[in-house]
């Protein structure tokens, strides 16, 4: 255990999950602190951690591998290990965790799960949701409580783990969490499209829905974003215009015979141009879109998510308000780096109300990603009521009664 | 059997009224019920009511004092209003397929049947999406989906009978969840009735809402958070191909080391489903596919994706059976011989009541390099109390389902089964595994609770349980360990006998 202290914010690093439950009830007995539970510290725009007073709980020393069955392909690790840490230990034995998480050389798995980070792969292989089968965290007085187990199957008592995902350490701080592992695929390959019209994008998306092909991921990117992506890949990809990226996984030879058979399927819809990129050329291309929605250095970053079939309404909208877009097109995730003009909160409000109007959002939402702490406390995380906010709330009562963990900040997610 | 547990549980559950036949109250509530659902939709006379009285499970029996059948979200949103008038407990209920007891009116009450609710509401291919009402039956789904190239993926062994909203409340499992997950990796989103009548939505088409993942959370819930009235779920492409096989195998040793191969090399069959020794006589017995009896287990695998793929796939199984003493094996070359194949494994249960006059299915779980030591244990359970024993199960997720055949009429048999039954549980979770891996814990298992969870994980669950459900009012004294009350359990243990399915 560690403990420092500078300006306003203390930082406790607990060496073990005994200390954490010990630290939070003593916390939630005496001094009664806020806390604010950090992994990697890659997601504090989104909570705005850092702005505020009270004690950073640390996970960084809850960081060792607990039981790693390679034959059962699960794996149980304390919450703090890096992402990059977990994939060296599981992909030595031919195995993965098949979530694309941005800064994976920071970010810590309780910190992907507690912010329910996903990437481009969602689209075939779920998000962190699909993966944990156990879990063990400490809530706001202190009770380490579990839920689940360390096998694939399970379905005794509630499943509790699922209510932390997404939870951004508003209910309790991960502590241990169990695996579910997937084989590493033999090969990646992309391939990129470009289109004259969004009509024409949309005619290609709709019939992905009956392709001979699997994508495990569809990248959508306006010309802005093409740019950016290009030039953090070191990449030639067109920027003139919108680019669509299809990648595919899996041996070599099935990998193969579905990026020539998508362009073969995609010729009626008349592309300006296509290509397939090789695999060390797709590994780089790839990466750069699993870290564009956390690598921009403007103020702020939206994030939209509409129905597939209404992706592209949106991102038209978004392009037009000089938006940068990445969207994982089969999911409709739509990730928008604001322009630099908007400088000030008041261009940030009316890019929102702009956006807020768009029918896409009638049934889909558009939450604040990322933004600069001096702003954050001005602008709500979630932009309309998720469904079940009331039941929500009770949760965040009976987890943390004395409103400690990440409290300000849960309190004003939504807009009212 | 239901026993109080010797946990102090400080919360005390409300009393609620008892429905007593004849009086004012329930003459009352009849009337209005029936003026919410048509007198056709609404059943009190006692020997109807003895349909009711259990469900797949049917070591408990207890008859509901009114069953309702709904056609629609607000009329279970009144049925549930007046319940909460007259403080009677209710709890819903869909095909009865349940093995744990989750659909037991423990003190009697309303019983919610939803199988007139069963329309599909809306198929989205392009965002890759259904809504369907609770009572819709599994396989209908994946029916009505029949050439559009999409299926809804969960197909638990019962998908014939099986409802939508029970699998919800069950977050059931299947033959081919190995692959594709269970019902909660399927569940986008819902809309429930709670407990005190209101009407929410949880989660929703889209790929995710923000927020905690409340429908997350309310999957596999066992109907105590309220009443499912709609799902939203995933629907999955198809695969281009399959290849389906039967390994035969000498011993189950050779079996078991030839799945954690195929594990351990990265394989990951769209189903691995294993019969032992007893059962592939009962089977051979009843459909005479040609298996060997004297084989010490038979492995059903099938692979699928894209056709380009799966002849290496195949050939890695191949030698990774031949490196573990696979006697022979027989490939499905066609669709007709594939379905063979899978008769062979859907119809096992069917066959064994060739066997025994009644049988009592478990549902432990053990990681999967530990199923050699599982079922070493259950042989030695099943000479130790002299009882058969056979096994068909999920193979490559380590669901085990040993099957203890007795006779029913017979007293110390069924005491026998009860504790060999326990101590085969016991065994699972000593070796990391569950006591449940799809069944649910009911009211069966609600004992064991206690032994997987300590008291601060239990209290974390009835907490969240007190946010949807306070008063209990809603399937009562299910999944946790029951809250001390001054109220006597109505529910008495009849006999353990066969079990559905799963």
């Amino acid at each position: 255990m560690s403990s420092t202290q500078s300006d306003s914010l203390e930082e406790f690093i607990p060496a073990s999950q005994t200390e954490l439950s010990r630290f939070m009830t003593d916390n939630a007995a005496t001094s009664q602190k806020q806390i604010f539970p950090v992994g990697g510290r890659t997601s504090l725009s989104v909570c705005c951690a850092s702005s505020l007073s009270g004690i950073q709980v640390c996970t960084s020393q809850l960081n060792r591998v607990i039981d790693y069955p390679v034959r059962d392909m699960t794996i149980t690790v304390e919450a703090g290990m890096r992402i990059d840490h977990l994939n060296e230990i599981v992909s030595a034995e031919g195995q993965r965790l098949p979530v694309d998480v941005p800064q994976s050389n920071r970010a810590t798995l309780g910190g992907i799960i507690a912010t329910n980070t996903s990437g481009p792969k969602r689209f075939s292989y779920g998000t962190i949701r699909d993966y944990v089968i156990g879990t063990s965290a400490v809530d706001g007085s202190g009770n380490l409580f579990k839920s689940g187990g360390r096998v694939v199957k399970n379905v005794a008592g509630y499943d509790l783990k699922k209510m932390l995902v997404g939870s951004l350490g508003s209910l309790a701080i991960i502590s241990q969490v169990s695996l579910n592992l997937r084989p590493k695929p033999e090969t990646l390959s992309m391939v990129w499209f470009t289109f004259d019209s969004y009509q024409k994008i949309d005619r290609a998306l709709e019939a992905l829905t009956t392709s001979g092909t699997r994508p495990t991921a569809i990248e959508y990117c306006n010309s802005k974003a093409a740019k950016q992506i290009a030039a953090e890949s070191r990449f030639e990809l067109p920027c003139e215009n919108d680019v669509i990226c299809i990648s595919y996984e899996g041996s070599n030879n099935e990998v193969h015979w579905q990026t020539n058979k998508i362009i073969e399927e995609w010729k009626e819809f008349s592309p300006l141009s296509a290509q397939i990129v090789d695999s060390d050329h797709a590994t780089r291309l790839y990466n750069a879109f699993v870290e564009y929605q956390t690598s921009s250095d403007d103020p702020v970053t939206l994030k939209a998510v509409v129905l597939p079939s209404q992706m592209l309404e949106f991102v038209e909208a978004a392009t037009e308000l000089n938006i940068a877009v990445q969207a994982h097109a089969a999911d409709g995730i739509v990730f928008g780096h604001l322009p630099d003009s908007a400088s000030s909160l008041e261009d940030v409000k009316h890019i929102l109300n702009r956006l807020k109007k768009e029918p896409s959002l009638q049934t889909g939402y558009l939450t604040i990603y990322q933004c600069e702490s001096e702003w954050a406390e001005a602008l709500p995380l979630f932009c309309s009521s998720p469904p079940g906010w009331s039941i929500m709330r009770e949760m965040k009562n009976a987890f943390d009664p004395h409103q400690l963990l990440n409290s300000r900040r849960f309190a004003e997610l939504v807009e009212t | 059997m239901v026993e109080q547990t010797s946990q102090t549980i400080t919360q005390k559950t409300p009393l609620l009224a008892e429905l007593k036949k004849g009086s004012s109250d329930f003459s009352s509530l009849v009337q209005q019920l029936t003026e919410t659902v048509g007198k056709e939709g609404v059943l009190y006379d006692a020997q109807e009511l003895l349909v009711y009285e259990c469900d797949g499970y049917i070591v408990d029996k207890n008859a509901p004092d009114i069953v309702v059948f709904p056609t629609s979200t607000e009329q279970v949103s009144k049925i549930v209003k007046l319940c909460n008038q007259y403080n009677v407990p209710f709890l819903a209920r869909g095909a009865g397929t349940s093995l744990s007891g989750g659909c037991l009116p423990i003190g009697g009450g309303v019983m919610i049947v939803l199988t007139r609710m069963k329309q599909i509401l809306e198929i989205n291919l392009r965002d890759r999406y259904a809504i369907v009402e609770p009572g819709m039956v599994n396989l209908h789904l994946t029916n009505a989906l029949k050439g559009t190239g999409y299926h809804y993926a969960p197909d638990p062994s019962s998908q014939g009978a099986c409802t939508i909203g029970g699998n919800i409340a069950t977050n059931s499992g299947g033959p081919h969840t190995l692959k594709y997950g269970v019902t909660t990796n399927h569940v986008l989103g819902l809309e429930a009735v709670l407990p005190d009548g209101s009407i929410i939505e949880l989660g929703g088409p889209t790929a995710e809402v923000p927020g905690y993942d409340l429908h997350g959370l309310y999957v596999g819930n066992e109907g105590t958070f309220g009443i499912c009235t709609k799902a939203i779920v995933r629907l999955t492409r198809d695969p281009e191909s399959h290849r389906t096989m039967l390994a035969v195998f000498q011993t189950i040793a050779d079996a078991t080391r030839a799945i954690s191969e195929m594990i351990a090399a990265g394989i990951i069959p769209s189903a691995l489903e294993m019969m032992d020794q007893g059962i592939i006589e009962a089977v051979e017995e009843a459909f005479h596919f040609g298996f060997p009896l004297d084989a010490g287990a038979v492995l059903l695998i099938e692979v699928d994706g894209l056709e380009i793929a799966l002849d290496e796939e195949v050939r890695q199984i191949l030698k990774i059976c031949n490196a573990c003493n696979v006697r022979e094996i027989q490939r499905a070359d066609t669709p007709e011989e594939r379905l063979l194949i899978w008769k062979s494994r859907k119809q096992a249960f069917g066959a064994i009541g060739r066997l025994s006059p009644s049988y009592c299915t478990q549902d432990g779980v053990v990681p999967r390099t530990r199923l050699p030591e599982i079922l070493e244990f259950i042989e030695e359970t099943s000479k130790r109390y002299g009882l058969k024993i056979v096994n068909v199960f999920h193979a490559g997720d380590g669901n085990v389902h040993p099957i203890l055949l007795f006779d029913e009429r017979d007293q110390e048999q069924i005491q026998k089964v009860l504790e060999a039954s326990e101590e085969i549980l016991e065994k699972c979770l000593e070796l990391g595994g569950s006591v449940t891996g799809e069944h649910g814990i009911g009211v069966e298992k609600i004992n064991f609770m206690s032994r997987i969870f300590n008291q601060t994980d239990l209290d974390a669950m009835e907490s969240v349980r007190n946010i949807f459900n306070p008063r209990q009012i809603c399937s009562r004294d299910k999944v946790l360990p029951p809250i001390q009350s001054d109220e006597k359990s109505t529910v008495k243990q009849s006999h353990p006998t066969r079990h559905a399915p799963h």
